[in-house]
């Protein structure tokens, strides 16, 4: 569950000040798959970040399963992030020095979990991205749409109970967009793991179940989209 | 996708790929896999374009033989030669006129209205919303099928393409009308 009770984030003061998020409500039950929508600007990232722990809210409070994120300290916050939130981003942000198979053990090796079981829980993540023939090969070796696949092993090695995928998408043609899209469905459906994307296109978008229109930090628009 | 002609030639060409025949059930079915859902067909629809392309000698009937009583439909020489002349001419669909109704509705609605406007244009986005789920749903059913789905998935990037544009002008719409209600906030 993720909940939004009247949150505002804004940057800078005075004629430069930007509200972000302003005074944005909603709750998003477990095993969701929603989106917000917006266009570059409108405050859809500061969401994301805000549900991660990784910025506050000036106003307002944000739940993540039951816990207020804004009350934790930037160490709880970062445990809630390597425990229970995984992380996609547009650009891959795999380390180029280190192997696939490196590359998506290395939350839980920082995390101190034993080596067998990082192996383990390795290869179950790269199996559900059809990336374990590549474990072996580095980031530069693979295409741009393999490279958010491994990504997403990465952010799902922890066993997420959310994944925050922002503009997943952005780097990647239209086909390796659809490929990932259709990746991230899948870890919603069959794993039950709540999904939030951020993009700002809306082909994307409607893989998801509810779409939140975001402009200007404000919600401007709440479409449900019923089933298939 | 909208019909007319097209249907006509579609269930044509249906039933010139069964160079055997083929009865109404089993070209509706074909015409599912085929036409991608792109058009919903009851029998009703089915069984008057049979009629009326037999009524132009454009298919016959012919007896499915014993024991079973159905019809089967085979094309003519006249017909085979209707859907090549058809292939080769140039596509007669018109550009789309101005966004219909919308359109309308913003021609006469006065600045007053402005605000009825704009919740009008989230109404219709979302209805597109709704159709590129659909389109996205039909285009991953099509990709588990075990057939070539060249066309199918031509026409699903066409309705794709269109349905990105009327959110797109949508969007601007928006942008437009906001500008000139003077209305920085958002709704």
């Amino acid at each position: 569950m993720i909940e939004f009770r009247d949150v505002s984030k804004t940057f800078g003061a005075g004629d430069s000040l930007v509200r972000a998020v302003d005074r944005l409500s909603f709750c998003c039950p477990p095993k969701s798959f929603w989106a917000i929508m917006g266009p570059s600007g409108s405050g859809k990232s500061t969401i994301l970040h805000l549900i991660a722990g990784l910025t506050k809210p000036m106003s307002g409070r944000v739940f993540v399963e039951g816990i207020d994120v804004a009350a934790m300290s930037s160490k709880e916050a970062a445990v809630l992030r390597r425990r229970r939130i995984g992380y996609v981003l547009q650009t891959f942000n795999l380390l180029p020095f280190l192997t696939v198979e490196q590359n998506v053990g290395m939350p839980l090796v920082l995390d101190g979990i034993p080596h067998r079981e990082v192996a383990h829980r390795v290869q179950e993540a790269l199996d559900v991205v059809r990336m374990a023939h590549r474990a072996r090969h580095q980031p530069a070796h693979l295409s741009g749409g393999e490279q958010q696949r491994v990504a997403i092993a990465r952010a799902l090695v922890i066993r997420p109970a959310i994944v925050l995928a922002d503009e997943p998408t952005g780097n990647l043609d239209r086909a390796a967009g659809r490929a990932v899209m259709d990746l991230i469905q899948d870890v919603n459906e069959r794993m039950g793991v709540t999904v939030l994307l951020v993009t700002h296109d809306p082909v994307f978008a409607a893989y998801a179940g509810r779409v939140l229109r975001v402009v200007d930090g404000k919600l401007a628009q709440d479409m449900p989209l019923p089933g298939s | 996708m909208r019909r007319g002609r097209g249907i006509h030639y579609a269930l044509l060409g249906i039933v010139a790929r069964n160079a055997q025949g083929v009865h109404g059930y089993a070209l509706k079915r074909q015409c599912e896999r085929i036409l991608g859902h792109f058009w919903r067909l009851n029998f009703g629809e089915i069984y008057r374009v049979l009629d009326r392309l037999s009524e132009e000698r454009l298919i016959e009937q012919i007896a499915a033989g014993e024991p079973s009583s159905r019809k089967i439909y085979r094309i003519t020489e006249k017909g085979a030669k209707s859907l090549d002349s058809f292939i080769l001419a140039p596509p007669a669909d018109a550009p789309r006129p101005l966004r219909q109704e919308l359109a309308v509705k913003l021609l006469f609605a006065g600045p007053d209205r402005l605000p009825e406007m704009l919740r009008l244009i989230d109404h219709q986005r979302a209805i597109y919303m709704q159709q590129l789920r659909l389109i996205g749903v039909q285009r991953r059913k099509i990709h588990r099928l075990p057939v070539d789905a060249f066309v199918t998935n031509l026409l699903i990037d066409g309705a794709e393409l269109a349905v990105r544009a009327e959110l797109t002008w949508l969007d601007e719409v928006t942008r437009r009308l906001r500008e000139r209600l003077g209305d920085p906030a958002h709704s």
